[in-house]
């Protein structure tokens, strides 16, 4: 048996700062990673993090920009501890040694984003996630700490409503083994993959998220979707906003640039969700592109030239070319929106603190909430530092104290005991067709446009799918890198979080942010001005609702 | 065909063999060597080591003798191809371009950078023609298995050498094949021969030499050829440490590309300096039945 | 964005050593337009065909550096690997797992040797109390400090350099080609206060075993160019030190050696590396070489000219090492 003080599942951004913070405040610290920390998900961030460090800026515009930017979902407390924390956060990063882009005057270099006031968001390259990745593991790798690596978890196990550490599977070994501890830290980032069409990576399933929800947590705001307009078709890589931002046009199947009639004074240059809605309208009205993947628009950049494409839109230009085989130089890209970004998640306070106890979150797979209905870009990298720091501290400080955790053989078997129900099955359900019908599901019930009868379909094909996932069938027997059995368990996840999604956008009757309801289109504060808050049960999420915080900014309507 | 001729320090000195067959070669097939005994070391991948901009300088100036002659540069190594050729590339960074003009100004010396180089390999199979070559063969090789053995710097860095594939190139294949030979595919043939570190790590160099040595033989070659002395010394000069290092006798032939060429054109084994080898050619030799 | 689909035949490396005596390669056929990926290629056989397949693979998008593999004998990331050209070269795409690593199982290898060497290089900025960060605003740099990185700060620690090397596949004692790349980028940061302590260290630990071969330059699939920053070290390790190991004082050798007469003089290199005594265990070698080539021991004809290349020294040799 394995043993801790700190536990931090999740080895991204948001738990490798929870891990240096733990560690910093003394604790033996177990970090816990499926993947080697260098692969996790943070380094595909491309845009950047904010900070008002501007002269012309300040901490209260860039509170008031996220607030605003949430729809008025977001804590407001919470974010003004996060907007205050941002500049401290960036400096902190260079000085670990990320490498950013620099101005002529040797400061670090910023540039505008969506739904800024001002240019705040501090870059590198094309590449800001991967830098501060590389430059926070290069901070720690050499600290004293436990890195499971390649390690699976499988269960937090709580025992009266304490955390008392997780079960898990060793990937290359096939073994499955426990760690006690006080405290968890879940910092495993989104479950994108639950939808047929997102740009997240294959490893982003949810497993902290399911596994605190199966625990006892509650989740918040778990409806809160974000779309982004522009990803290439069929693999769903992100083609940043900057290709817009630099003046790409998208157009319909008539060769009109259709955002005319959405945004007419904006147009492309609309924010992320109008952008989305707009694709999705063209498409189902019949003024899209068809082909083998679906409808889609197109991007085109041909008009800019070659010479701006291949400097200032490089990396767009790389990943048409590499993934899709199209030369944007010379003709248009398809394009279409995916799932992006996980508003919701478990249920945190400003200390990363959940509703069990020992159990802290942070990064993607917390919800605070500081993005409320909307998230802004360049805040989630930001997120994952400010809240991956309160987590760790506050885990620590509570293990400094907590009694002893306590694992028993039972909590091992009642963990392995189902996968080993999976592998002796002589027939069964096929893990992948499940996936693949959960991720159409809620495709096509869950997406951008959402609607009473669309949600309770999709809250009845979900159901299904939990039912016979209950008969799912592993059949690699092999105990090294199995990775049949993990699709199995990562679709288990997922099961359980699309389930959240749906019956709490089904909840939800009013439009707000990223949730948009085609029957309710309208945001209702009077009703809905409050985060949904899910708890599993035996028949599915039991939903209640909680207050959003508020501090000075009173909701207004929110245009751009 | 007119080519200022940059035969390399080794084809003067230990591997003269090399210069001796790639005269004989060139005055079979029409391309005339114009000589220039002012050309100077090309530095050999060990001066760009130990001072990067010095060695462009010193590579500008033998550009610029060719320049000034009005014509392209032959090669015979790939090792020179890939150092003048890297020459060529870093004069377009504007700082190393002043530095390099700044040294070679007072001595009226100016480059302008327009000089193409060419390795013999590239001549033969790009502007000689494989068809020419093929019309000129006298004694066909008798489908001899010949692995190949490019030489790292003729090929990469791919996008610098001007290489479609730094890792998968074909034209001395190709030419193998219009000779007549068989030509042998083996991983080892666009590896690395050992050399640059013969002198920092002899039993590394041994290993890796062995390496490729028995990857082609187990591939069913009788015998490498080359297009780098370098290459040549490792593989032939040095095949005895490299039995050692993989413990077991080897007894490869390893032919210079023009020797190859020129057995195939009709040139005698003392005109090729094949007497010179470390390693006997004979026993292949007596593969490939007497000229037509 | 409708390419017609074209069969194409996959041979994937298969072998679990918990189970199978030996590998054995597993055929697929699938229906695949050109311009996909490998990786997708691969996950359609996972999902379809034989969930048993074992392979790394996350982001797909070519940055978290998972699913490097040989394809076709090539170091490289299956997700941005089309099978389109693979398949005219070569007829079918055959998949491996990475050279230099132990096989875990299929497609998955045992990096432990690769991340050992990238911790050995301490990859973290090293500071000094002498110098310390400035309080509460990061550290000023220009963006010509930026550009110093070149194009390290780009890799994704995917190791197909590493699998590419031959001097890794030749020598443990070869750090390989991403931690010397991310060596250099320390010794070129401004932030970093132990440049020196760096470059002094790698001279013994084995930077003059690279063979300049340029083949992690061809694999690598971010442009981070290693070989180029390996030669950058050589020289940035010459300046810090002067020739004191037998790479440096090869290298500064022969850059002696050839400014005296423009050529190089072989018999005198050797001396020059190995030393007078030295020079002795290479007798044997030298005699049998001798004997088949017998002008090695001539002194050779200077070049024309040698007094320009002299000047050009003069210029931009700036000693260092020489001593």
């Amino acid at each position: 048996m394995n043993r801790h003080d700190v536990v931090v599942v999740g080895a991204g951004l948001a738990g490798q700062r929870a891990a240096l913070a733990a560690i910093d405040a003394g604790r033996d610290v177990a970090l816990v990673s499926k993947l080697h920390p260098l692969r996790s998900h943070s380094g595909a961030a491309q845009g950047g993090i904010n900070a008002a460090v501007g002269a012309e800026d300040s901490v209260d515009t860039h509170i008031f920009d996220t607030v605003k930017g949430s729809d008025y979902l977001g804590d407001q407390d919470a974010i003004e501890f996060f907007c205050r924390e941002a500049g401290p956060t960036v400096v902190e990063m260079e000085h670990f040694g990320t490498i950013f882009s620099r101005s002529e005057d040797g400061s670090l270099a910023r540039r505008p984003f969506g739904g800024a006031h001002f240019p705040r968001t501090i870059y590198a390259a094309d590449r800001t996630g991967l830098a501060l990745l590389q430059a926070l593991w290069e901070r720690i790798e050499s600290e004293r700490f436990t890195l499971y690596d390649e390690w699976d978890m499988l269960r937090l196990v709580v025992r009266d409503r304490r955390v008392q550490g997780i079960v898990g599977l060793d990937r290359k070994s096939g073994e499955y083994a426990e760690i006690a501890a006080p405290a968890v830290v879940m910092a495993t980032g989104p479950a994108g993959r639950v939808y047929a069409r997102t740009t997240n990576a294959h490893s982003c399933t949810g497993d902290g998220i399911a596994a605190a929800y199966t625990a006892g947590a509650s989740l918040k705001d778990m409806e809160f979707v974000q779309f982004h307009p522009t990803a290439l078709l069929e693999s769903s890589i992100l083609i940043t906003e900057g290709a817009r931002g630099e003046g790409g046009l998208l157009k319909n199947k008539d060769g009109d640039r259709f955002m005319a009639k959405y945004a007419p004074h904006v147009l492309e240059l609309a924010s992320r969700d109008v952008v989305s809605r707009a694709i999705v309208t063209e498409v189902r009205e019949g003024r899209g592109f068809t082909g083998e993947f679906g409808g889609y628009v197109h991007l085109e950049l041909m008009h800019l030239g070659r010479e701006k494409i291949e400097s200032r839109l490089q990396e767009i230009c790389d990943f048409a070319r590499n993934f899709a085989g199209i030369d944007p130089v010379v003709e248009p890209i398809p394009v279409y929106p995916a799932q992006h970004y996980m508003m919701g998640g478990i249920g945190t306070n400003i200390r990363g603190e959940t509703n069990v106890a020992g159990l802290f979150a942070a990064g993607e797979a917390a919800c605070v909430s500081i993005h409320g209905a909307n998230r802004l870009g360049g805040n989630s990298l930001l997120e994952t530092l400010v809240f991956g720091k309160q987590a760790g501290a506050f885990a620590a400080a509570y293990a400094a104290s907590a009694p002893r955790a306590e694992l028993h053989d039972a909590d091992l078997d009642a963990t392995t005991a189902p996968l080993r129900a999976w592998s002796s099955r002589a027939d069964g359900e096929d893990p992948s067709a499940l996936r693949t019908e959960m991720q159409a599901t809620m495709e096509r019930y869950a997406g951008i446009y959402r609607n009473e009868a669309d949600l309770m379909e999709g809250i009845r094909r979900i159901r299904a799918l939990r039912q016979r996932f209950e008969r799912v069938r592993v059949v690699d027997r092999s105990g090294h890198y199995n990775l049949n059995l993990l699709d199995a368990v990562e679709t288990g996840h997922m099961l359980e979080l699309a389930e959240a999604i749906v019956v709490g956008a089904y909840a939800r009757t009013e439009s707000r942010g990223a949730h948009f309801r085609t029957d309710f289109p309208k945001r209702d504060d009077a009703k809905w001005m409050k985060h949904t808050l899910a708890e599993r049960t035996p028949d599915g999420p039991r939903l209640s609702y909680a207050p959003v915080a508020y501090t000075r900014w009173d909701p207004m309507e929110r245009v751009y | 065909m007119k080519l200022a001729y940059y035969p390399g320090c080794v084809a003067q000195e230990s591997g003269r063999e090399l210069d001796l067959a790639t005269r004989w070669v060139c005055r079979a097939v029409g391309i005339e060597l114009v000589e220039f005994p002012t050309f100077s070391c090309c530095g050999s991948g060990f001066l760009d080591e130990a001072n990067e901009v010095l060695n462009v300088a010193i590579n500008a100036r033998n550009l610029a003798i060719a320049e000034k002659a009005g014509l392209d540069l032959l090669t015979i190594c790939s090792t020179c191809t890939g150092m003048l050729t890297l020459a060529n590339h870093r004069l377009h960074d504007p700082a190393v371009k002043a530095r390099v003009d700044g040294a070679l100004r007072p001595l009226g010396i100016a480059y302008g950078g327009g000089v193409k180089v060419k390795h013999l390999l590239s001549v033969l199979t790009e502007e000689i023609g494989l068809d020419t070559l093929r019309a000129k063969v006298k004694r066909p090789l008798a489908g001899l298995p010949v692995g190949a053995f490019y030489g790292c710097h003729l090929l990469r860095p791919s996008d610098e050498m001007g290489q479609a594939s730094g890792e998968e190139p074909h034209a001395f294949e190709d030419l193998l094949a219009a000779l007549g030979a068989t030509p042998v595919m083996y991983r080892g043939r666009v590896m690395c021969c050992g050399f640059p570190i013969q002198f920092v790590k002899p039993e590394t160099a041994s290993r890796i030499a062995g390496r490729q040595l028995l990857d082609a033989k187990e591939h069913g070659a009788h015998a490498l050829a080359t297009p780098c002395p370098l290459c040549h010394i490792s593989l032939d000069a040095y095949q005895n440490h490299a039995e050692k290092a993989v413990g077991q006798p080897l007894q490869l032939p390893i032919f210079h590309l023009p020797q190859l060429v020129g057995l195939a054109l009709g040139a005698t084994p003392e005109e090729l300096g094949l007497a010179r080898h470390l390693v006997p050619v004979d026993p292949v030799l007596a593969e490939i039945p007497g000229p037509r | 964005m409708s390419e017609p689909t074209v069969s194409v035949p996959l041979e994937v490396y298969r072998f679990d050593p918990a189970t199978d005596a030996k590998p054995c390669y597993q055929k697929y056929a699938l229906d695949l337009a050109p311009h996909t990926p490998v990786l997708t290629a691969l996950l359609r056989v996972r999902a379809e065909v034989d969930p048993t397949l074992s392979m790394r693979y996350s982001c797909r998008s070519a940055i978290c550096g998972s699913c490097a593999m040989l394809i076709n004998s090539k170091s490289r990331l299956a997700c941005e690997t089309p099978v389109g050209p693979e398949l005219a070269a070569h007829g079918r795409i055959v998949v491996e797992p990475m050279r230099n690593q132990p096989v875990v199982r299929d497609l998955v290898v045992d990096q432990t040797p690769f991340w050992r060497e990238y911790r050995r290089i301490e990859p973290h900025l090293k500071l000094d109390k002498d110098h310390p960060m400035p309080e509460g605003k990061p550290n000023p740099m220009s963006p010509a400090e930026v550009e110093r990185f070149h194009e390290t700060p780009r890799c994704i620690a995917c190791a197909a350099c590493y699998s590419a090397c031959p001097a890794v596949e030749a020598d443990p004692a070869f750090p390989g080609p991403m931690a010397l790349a991310k060596l250099y980028r320390f010794v070129v940061d401004p932030r970093d206060q132990a440049h020196q302590d760096r470059l002094v260290r790698i001279q013994t630990e084995g930077l003059w075993l690279c063979l300049r071969c340029h083949l992690c330059t061809e694999a690598c699939p971010k442009d981070v160019r290693p070989s180029e920053r390996i030669r950058d070290l050589k020289e940035l390790a010459i300046r810090a030190q002067g020739a004191t190991e037998r790479g440096s004082r090869h290298a500064v050798g022969f850059k002696e050696n050839i400014r005296d007469r423009g050529t190089l003089n072989e018999m005198k290199l050797v001396r020059q590396t190995y030393g007078p005594v030295g020079m002795l265990g290479q007798l044997g070698q030298g005699v049998r070489i001798w004997r088949k080539k017998p002008e090695i021991t001539k002194r050779p004809h200077p070049i024309q000219g040698a007094d320009e290349v002299e000047k050009i020294y003069e210029a931009l040799d700036d000693g260092s090492g020489s001593k």
